[in-house]
C-alpha cells in the first residue's frame, strides 16, 4: 500500500495527537537565566566572568597554594639536598642525567630526570592539571560548557569552525592528546584539520601553563595575547585555503543542573589517569634524551648551527636551542629550561611563544598521526610556516616598540 | 519582597557596584593602588581590569533589572548580577584562603595561628563589601518560591 503526501501527514498528526501532550510552555527561572548566558550582551560578560574565576581559582590553587606553599620546599628543601647527597657517581654522565647539575641549589636548574623531571611532573603540573579538570568537569556538568558553544558559534564561523569547537580548544588547555580525539566532534575533514593545527599550535596545555605560571607571572597575559590573535589570524587564513565544507550545527542545550559528584570523580579519574600514563613518563624521558644531548655535544653544535636564525630572525639567544628540542619531548619542561637562561623579558616573552607554536609535544604527536598521517603532514606545514612568520612578526613588533 | 521595595533595593545597589566597577578601572588605569580605610583597590590588570568589567557588567544587570522587577526575565537578571559578584568574591576569598594555609618559604610547613588568621584582615577589595548585600537575592528569590 503507498500513501500520497497528504495521506501521511495525516497519519502523523493522528498518532503525534495520540503520543503527544500538548501543554502551555511556562519560563522558568533556569530557563530565564539560560536565555542570559547565550545572549551576547548579556552572554560574553558572563562568559568573562567564568574565564575570571576559572583562572583564578587555577592560578591561586596550583601556583599560591600547591607548587609555592608545599612542593618547592619539599623539593628544593629537602628532596635535592638529599638525592645530591646519596646519589652515587657524582661527577659522572650517570648522575648528570639523572640528579643533574651536582651545584644547583633548585629543582629547575638541577635538570636532571629525578630532580627537575620529578619536581615537574609532580610539583608543577599534576596540582594544575588536577584542578583544571575539576573546574572543567564542573562546568560541563553544570551545563554552562554548551551554553559557552552557543555563545561563541559565531567568532567560530569567521574562522571555519562551529561554536563546539570550544570543547577542544578549552580541552587542550589541559592537555593536546584529549583534544586531539575530542575533534571527532566536528563533521568535516576540512573541520577536523583546522582544528587540530590550531590547537597544536597556538593552545598551550596545562602543565606549560602551570609552568608559565610559575617563571614568567608577569608576562602570561602578553604571551596568551600574542597566542589567541595568532589562533584567529591563521584560523581564518586557514579557513580560506583549506578546500571542504563548514557546515552548520543544531546544538541540543540542556537545562541548568546541580553538577553530580559520582560524574565529576569519574571524569576526574580518567583525565588524570591519562596524564599518568602518558605524560609523566614523557616527562621524565624528555629530561633524559635533553642530558645526553647535552652530554654527547649535540646542543651545543645545533646552537652554533642555529645561533644566527635565532638572533638574527627570532631575536632569541642562541642557547634556546636546548628548550627547543626539549619542547618536542614536552614543552612544560622546556619552558622550566627557559628560565636558566639569561635574556631580557621581551626575549623570555618570545622564547616562550616559540616554544608554544613549536612542534606539538610528542605524546599529541601521536595522536595526530593516529587521526591520519595526511593530516598530520598538512599541520607540519602550517606548522613551520607559522614558526617563521609569527615568530618574526613578534620580534619585528618589539623592534619597531623599541624595546627589544 | 514586593516589587517596590525590590526596585528600590536592587536599584541603589545597582549604582553603587557600577561606581564600584568604574572605580576599579580608573585605579586599574592610574596605576597605583587605592586604600581607603578598609577598602583598597589593586591597579593589577586582572584584578581591577578585568574584575572592574566584570562588577561594572554586574551593575548594569542590577539596574536593568529595575522595570517589572518581578517578570522572571527581569528578576533573572537580578540574579545573575549577584552570581557574578559571588564569582568574584569567591575567588578572592579562595586566594586568601590559599595564601593563609602555607608556612611561608622559609618558615615551617603550615602557618602560625596568629599568620593564618592575619591573613583574612583587611584591608578588602571592592566586592566583598558587595557580596552581603547581594545575598539578599536569596531572600528575594525564596520568597518567589514560596509564591
Amino acid at each position: 500500500m503507498t500513501l500520497t503526501a497528504d495521506e501521511r501527514w495525516d497519519l502523523i498528526e493522528k498518532i503525534s495527537n495520540k503520543v503527544v501532550t500538548f501543554s502551555k510552555f511556562k519560563h522558568t527561572l533556569k530557563d530565564a537565566l539560560g536565555e542570559l548566558t547565550v545572549k551576547p550582551l548579556t552572554g560574553i560578560p558572563i562568559a568573562i566572568a567564568v574565564l575570571y574565576g576559572f583562572w583564578s581559582v587555577f592560578s591561586s590553587f596550583a601556583g599560591t597554594l600547591c607548587t609555592d606553599g608545599f612542593f618547592v620546599k619539599l623539593f628544593d628543601g629537602h628532596f635535592l639536598p638529599w638525592i645530591q647527597s646519596v646519589f652515587p657517581g657524582k661527577g659522572g654522565w650517570f648522575y648528570y642525567i639523572f640528579v643533574g647539575d651536582p651545584a644547583a641549589d633548585n629543582c629547575f636548574e638541577a635538570f636532571g630526570v629525578l630532580t627537575s623531571g620529578l619536581f615537574v611532573a609532580i610539583g608543577v603540573v599534576l596540582p594544575a592539571i588536577f584542578i583544571f579538570y575539576l573546574m572543567m568537569a564542573l562546568l560541563e556538568d553544570v551545563g554552562y560548557m554548551p551554553r559557552l558553544a552557543v555563545l561563541i558559534d559565531t567568532i567560530f564561523h569567521k574562522i571555519g569552525l562551529h561554536g563546539y569547537a570550544i570543547v577542544p580548544s578549552i580541552l587542550a588547555l589541559g592537555c593536546n592528546v584529549p583534544a586531539v580525539t575530542a575533534t571527532r566532534i566536528l563533521e568535516t575533514k576540512k573541520q577536523r584539520f583546522i582544528m587540530m593545527t590550531l590547537l597544536a599550535i597556538f593552545i598551550p596545555c596545562g602543565a606549560q601553563l602551570g609552568i608559565m605560571q610559575e617563571v614568567i607571572p608577569e608576562s602570561i597575559g602578553i604571551v596568551l595575547l600574542y597566542l589567541i590573535f595568532g589562533y584567529f589570524l591563521f584560523g581564518f587564513i586557514l579557513n580560506k585555503i583549506t578546500p571542504g565544507k563548514s557546515p552548520e550545527i543544531l546544538i541540543d542545550v540542556p537545562p541548568y543542573q546541580k553538577p553530580l559528584w559520582n560524574n565529576i570523580s569519574r571524569k576526574l579519574r580518567m583525565r588524570l589517569g591519562g596524564f599518568f600514563k602518558i605524560a609523566v613518563p614523557f616527562v621524565l624521558f624528555g629530561c633524559a634524551i635533553v642530558n645526553i644531548l647535552y652530554l654527547s655535544g649535540t646542543i651545543d653544535w645545533l646552537a652554533r648551527v642555529l645561533t644566527p636564525l635565532l638572533t638574527g630572525w627570532f631575536g632569541v639567544p642562541g642557547e634556546t636551542v636546548g628548550p627547543l628540542i626539549a619542547a618536542f619531548l614536552r614543552k612544560d619542561l622546556a619552558v622550566a629550561q627557559l628560565s636558566a637562561i639569561e635574556m631580557s623579558k621581551y626575549q623570555m616573552i618570545t622564547s616562550v611563544v616559540l616554544v608554544s607554536i613549536y612542534f606539538p609535544c610528542v605524546a599529541t604527536f601521536v595522536m595526530l598521526l593516529k587521526e591520519g598521517w595526511k593530516n598530520l603532514l598538512g599541520s607540519l606545514a602550517v606548522l613551520v610556516t607559522v614558526i617563521f612568520l609569527y615568530g618574526g612578526l613578534i620580534n619585528v613588533i618589539w623592534k619597531l616598540l623599541g624595546v627589544q | 519582597m514586593n516589587e517596590k521595595i525590590g526596585r528600590i533595593y536592587f536599584g541603589v545597589l545597582g549604582i553603587i557596584t557600577l561606581i564600584f566597577g568604574i572605580t576599579d578601572l580608573i585605579v586599574t588605569i592610574g596605576g597605583n593602588d587605592f586604600s581607603w580605610g578598609i577598602l583598597e583597590i589593586s591597579s593589577d590588570m586582572f584584578r581591577g581590569g578585568w574584575g572592574g568589567l566584570i562588577v561594572i557588567s554586574a551593575g548594569l544587570f542590577y539596574l536593568s533589572s529595575l522595570k517589572n522587577f518581578l517578570e522572571i526575565h527581569q528578576f533573572s537578571k537580578a540574579l545573575m548580577a549577584s552570581i557574578l559578584i559571588w564569582i568574584l568574591a569567591g575567588t578572592d576569598i579562595f586566594v586568601r584562603i590559599t595564601e593563609s594555609i602555607p608556612g611561608g618559604e622559609d618558615g615551617p610547613w603550615f602557618n602560625s595561628l596568629e599568620g593564618f588568621l592575619s591573613t583574612y584582615a583587611p584591608p578588602y577589595p571592592p566586592v566583598i563589601f558587595l557580596l552581603p548585600f547581594s545575598l539578599v537575592i536569596l531572600f528575594s528569590l525564596s520568597k518567589r518560591k514560596k509564591a
